[in-house]
């Protein structure tokens, strides 16, 4: 259950009160961008995402009854429709193939520049969370980068929570694998 | 003997934060001791903050004021309720409302107003619905007559002289 104050928010929002939506976008707005960013990994995707994801919320917030928490309903929302932006943009000829990576110079041992090493790794994690399938990203996400407990996951992905440990189990698996042991980022099994 | 090394899935759980007391004390008494383990946390960590940090240095570089812009703009642009729809949602939305005891209180209601107005509207004749539409003297009686505005009443008052004046005149 929302507290008080939020829930006050939304019956604002209820009634039409466009200044109580801007608070909500305020509240919210990052928490979105971080989730779209970390599905699509592109600027202006994602800027699209929070705006296509806040009209939503606009259009909807009257279908909220507050049986669940708010901040799930609109991570929920959110996530469904980073998905649906990932897959209209996921082209497979955009994608590097493995092989196009295993060409990459290893710059851990030819170029000593920690920037360059950086931008290598983000570029190589982009393209990494970028193969694995939308329901195994979104779980990143939502723990690596949002701290969501299992249980808040499992609310806002419909799932239960051993499907949730299994989502993460299997991505950071394949991302590791992907990634492999130049990043420091080992493969276990 | 050494002990055999924690399983990723009990390994996962503790660095979610989401082991039982035991099984972190299980598994913070194994990673003293275990280079491999401590390994394997290690690179969970190096994921975490490989995946964590794009994201983060994205969104500093990001302003949002633009893109609350545009939303109010799309919001405007599609929401013109019209006064039906602030009532319904007002009629949703009212707390009372919502506990149905506005049933009994419509009808308490109801009644006040139709003992009320008993009161309010009783039917008091004035004067003004009476007009007097002719008064005739004549030699041996007089005669007035009324007339009711709104009941069309005709009411005709005949005096009669007193028979001494007769006699005396």
């Amino acid at each position: 259950m929302a507290n008080q104050k939020e829930q006050d928010l939304i019956l604002r929002c209820q009634r039409g009160d466009q200044g109580a939506f801007k608070e909500i976008f305020d509240q919210y707005h990052k928490k979105v961008y971080r989730i779209a960013y970390g599905m699509v990994r592109q600027r202006e995707d994602a800027i699209d995402i929070v705006q296509e994801v806040f009209i939503k919320l606009f259009r909807s917030i009257r279908n909220f009854k507050g049986k669940s928490k708010f901040y799930t309903y609109l991570y929920r929302m959110t996530m469904n429709t980073a998905i649906d932006h990932a897959r209209k943009m996921r082209k497979p000829s955009q994608l590097k193939s493995e092989e196009d990576w295993a060409q990459f110079p290893d710059t851990t041992e030819k170029e000593p520049d920690r920037l360059l090493f950086q931008k290598e790794l983000e570029e190589r994690i982009n393209w990494a969370m970028a193969k694995l399938p939308g329901e195994q990203r979104i779980a990143l996400i939502l723990r690596e980068v949002e701290g969501l407990s299992y249980k808040e996951m499992a609310e806002t992905m419909g799932c239960s929570i051993g499907t949730i440990m299994s989502r993460l189990h299997y991505g950071r698996k394949r991302v590791q694998q992907l990634l492999g042991d130049e990043f420091g980022i080992k493969v276990e099994e | 003997m050494k002990n055999p090394c924690l399983s990723q899935k009990l390994l996962e759980r503790y660095f979610d934060q989401e082991a039982s007391p035991e099984e972190r004390t299980l598994v913070e008494n194994h990673l003293i001791g275990c280079s491999s383990c401590q390994r394997r946390l290690k690179s969970m960590e190096t994921l975490r903050e490989a995946i964590k940090k794009p994201i983060e240095k994205a969104l500093e570089k990001e302003t949002f004021p633009w893109v609350w812009e545009r939303i109010e703009r799309e919001i405007q642009k599609e929401y013109k309720a019209s006064w039906w729809e602030s009532f319904r949602s007002w009629l949703a939305l009212t707390p009372m409302l919502k506990r149905k005891v506005w049933v009994p209180v419509l009808a308490t209601l109801i009644i006040l107003v139709g003992v009320t107005s008993q009161i309010f509207f009783k039917k008091i004749p004035s004067y003004s619905e009476i007009s007097v539409v002719k008064y005739v003297e004549s030699y041996d009686n007089d005669v007035m007559v009324y007339q009711l505005e709104k009941q069309k009443v005709t009411v005709i008052w005949v005096f009669e002289k007193p028979e001494m004046e007769i006699s005396d005149s």
